[in-house]
């Protein structure tokens, strides 16, 4: 049997670990796949390459999938993902300066953990009332976990994102730069940026995603649509071969291994030291001056991790909602269809000993602390999926949430371009 | 070899663009690492423009470049990091995206013609040659604006039949209760819109929120 070739983008960036160990275990090969991994550094380049077919699959922003299924911005309707590929792994980095800022006006808050931006809000108000200078904040864009998780933050401690201060897009790799020359005063992305900040001595990590939302779905294997039906065997194989490499990946035990993996130049391109601490989820900071031993930083499989729950793909709508990016009359039930297929993950791992949920949504933040799924073969350990703001998303009750933040925006927020085509092609 | 495309970012909404005018100069933004690329578009563009280059400016900076240069176009490479900053500039209502030329590489050129769908405006299979860089740029903002123009024509449509709904139920409030007829309804709104000097449309918004409230009061009194 010939080898299917397949063409796959990744971003340089710690969460693309399942694909670089399904290459470098040769678990795409036994899978009967021939994969080229190619490096994008921009992920509308990525995204791009993928609705036109230069690439297969990608490593792609969870919520750049929702937007395609909400018809957002271009290739609506063109993208689907059956696979999860890894839950939590950001976090949100302030310059040294900033932090300091932060413990001279609200010492006592900054002894939260997890730590809300309630401290940052005073430092806002008090620059606010000396006509001092606004703060900018990066991401890496528009509809990325980075963005959501960063306007949940802020917003969550009376902070309007759109108001109160700037939010611009820099591209990851460039993100500690601009910290230490000053040119913003932090960001949310994800790893090693974070690590690459700290460890330099450069900035100071506030929260962890997983704070935000425990165990989020952060990247996921996108593939177009018609694709999918039309390689219907080779995507299971895909999904079959990135399940067993996530497997590997979550075993503590291999997560060094991982580490030298993924360094390398072909791959992330940076130094070990920096990102061995997320991986293994030894001595991660947070809270701006704890290191803490988080072994959730990063989550591959256990978890249900790589089920695409459509729950997910609805709260991400929600906040797509919630900032004026989608306008209120989604078809929410249509869009988590179209984007998240978990039958298809089913299917895929039905061969191999993965347990998979019985249902495709939950109530999201329904839970706080560890919990077992029953399923209808082994039951599935599970971890807390709680909020920071305490509120549950139940995706039954979709319009409820959006409308019960204090903080959010009309459809005023868009382009006019983006409204057009939201309005256009959104029926 | 590259091939080069062209994509409109959105709207451009009164900015001035000199397609096919010698006499005012292009301002044309190039966002690139590549000196020999540079060179080649200054070359091509000759006397014509005036080009700024950004090579190193990223983020916040690249932002605020761009605002105070007021670029006609934007040149950049497409797999650029800096790209996810140009395009977020679309999501902002207040800016003012520009005309995007792209270089990309030449495989998968071909297919990249579905992006033309995906916001693109002009797209050219040829190896960049200095005299093709002026008329490439020219189709690339004449393609933009034709766009725009669709998009504003189609927002003004649906901004009309917008507007013709709600003057259709304030007529249909009045005519129910103050017994007009349908010409006595709309040409009181008409007067008034003259009056106020205010848009038909937002009268009869003002109609059905003073009727609505008052038949809600009538509705909760016993009679």
């Amino acid at each position: 049997m010939t080898a299917q070739t397949l063409n796959i983008g990744f971003a340089p960036l710690t969460d693309c670990a399942s694909l670089v160990v399904a290459r470098e275990r040769g678990i795409f090969a036994q899978n009967g796949l021939d994969v080229s991994l190619r490096r994008f550094v921009s992920w509308a380049a990525m995204r791009d390459a993928l609705g036109s077919g230069v690439i297969d699959a990608a490593h792609m922003l969870s919520p750049m999938v929702v937007a395609s299924a909400a018809r957002l911005g271009p290739f609506p309707g063109d993208f689907t993902t059956a696979f999860t590929m890894n839950l939590n792994g950001n976090a949100i980095t302030v310059s040294n300066a900033l932090h300091e800022e932060m413990r001279q006006r609200a010492p006592d808050l900054m002894e939260e953990l997890p730590l809300t931006a309630r401290a940052l809000k005073r430092v806002i108000q008090q620059r606010q009332a000396e006509g001092g200078a606004p703060l900018t904040l990066a991401h890496v864009y528009p509809q990325s976990m980075h963005s959501y998780e960063l306007r949940f933050w802020l917003a969550e401690a009376g902070i309007d994102p759109d108001r109160d201060l700037n939010l611009v897009v820099v591209p990851p790799s460039l993100t500690v730069d601009a910290l230490s020359t000053g040119h913003i005063d932090g960001y949310c992305v994800g790893e090693p940026w974070n690590s690459a900040a700290v460890v330099g001595g450069l900035g100071r990590t506030l929260i962890t995603s997983g704070e935000i939302w425990s165990n989020g779905p952060e990247k996921v294997l996108a593939v177009r649509k018609s694709w999918a039906s039309d390689h219907h065997d080779t995507h299971l194989a895909l999904i079959a071969s990135l399940s067993e490499a996530s497997k590997w990946l979550d075993d503590v035990a291999n997560r060094q291994t991982a580490a030298r993996m993924i360094a390398a130049p072909e791959y992330v391109n940076t130094a070990y030291d920096e990102i061995v601490s997320s991986l293994t989820g030894v001595g991660v900071q947070t809270g701006g001056h704890l290191r803490l031993k988080m072994p959730d930083f990063n989550v591959f499989h256990r978890y249900a991790a790589n089920f695409p729950w459509r729950s997910h793909a609805k709260w991400i709508l929600s906040q797509m909602v919630r900032w004026g990016e989608v306008p209120e009359t989604v078809d929410v039930e249509s869009v988590a269809e179209n984007a998240f297929r978990p039958d298809i993950y089913c299917e895929a791992v039905k061969a191999l000993d993965v347990a998979c949920p019985v249902s495709d949504q939950k109530v999201e933040g329904a839970h706080q602390h560890a919990w077992l799924m029953e399923t209808q073969s082994q039951p599935i350990a599970c971890s807390a999926d709680r909020f920071l703001d305490g509120k549950p998303f139940d995706p039954a009750r979709f319009s409820d949430y959006v409308s019960g933040f204090d903080i959010r925006r009309g459809e005023d927020r868009l382009g006019e371009s983006d409204r057009s085509q939201v309005a256009d092609l959104g029926k | 070899m590259a091939t080069s495309l062209a994509s409109g970012a959105g709207a451009n909404r009164g900015a001035q663009v000199n397609v096919n005018s010698s006499d005012v100069p292009l301002r044309v933004l190039i966002i690139d690492d590549d000196p020999e690329r540079i060179k080649l578009v200054e070359e091509g563009l000759a006397a014509n423009a005036v080009v700024h280059t950004a090579s190193r400016t990223h983020g916040r900076l690249l932002l605020d470049m761009i605002s105070r240069i007021g670029p006609d176009v934007i040149i950049m490479d497409c797999n650029s990091p800096d790209r996810d900053t140009i395009e977020s500039l679309r999501l902002v209502a207040r800016s003012n995206p520009k005309p995007i030329v792209m270089f990309v590489e030449e495989e998968g050129g071909d297919r990249m013609q579905d992006a033309i769908d995906a916001g693109v405006s002009a797209y050219v299979i040829d190896g960049l040659m200095p005299r093709r860089v002026r008329p490439l740029i020219d189709t690339a903002i004449a393609r933009f604006r034709h766009m725009d123009g669709l998009r504003s024509e189609l927002q003004k449509t649906k901004d009309d039949l917008a507007a013709r709904k709600v003057i259709e139920r304030a007529k249909g409030l009045l005519m129910q209760h103050h017994g007009m007829t349908e010409d006595q309804a709309f040409s009181s709104m008409r007067k008034m819109s003259q009056q106020q000097g205010k848009p038909i449309k937002d009268v009869a918004s003002n109609v059905i929120t003073i009727l609505e409230m008052l038949a809600n009061k009538a509705g909760e009194l016993p009679e």
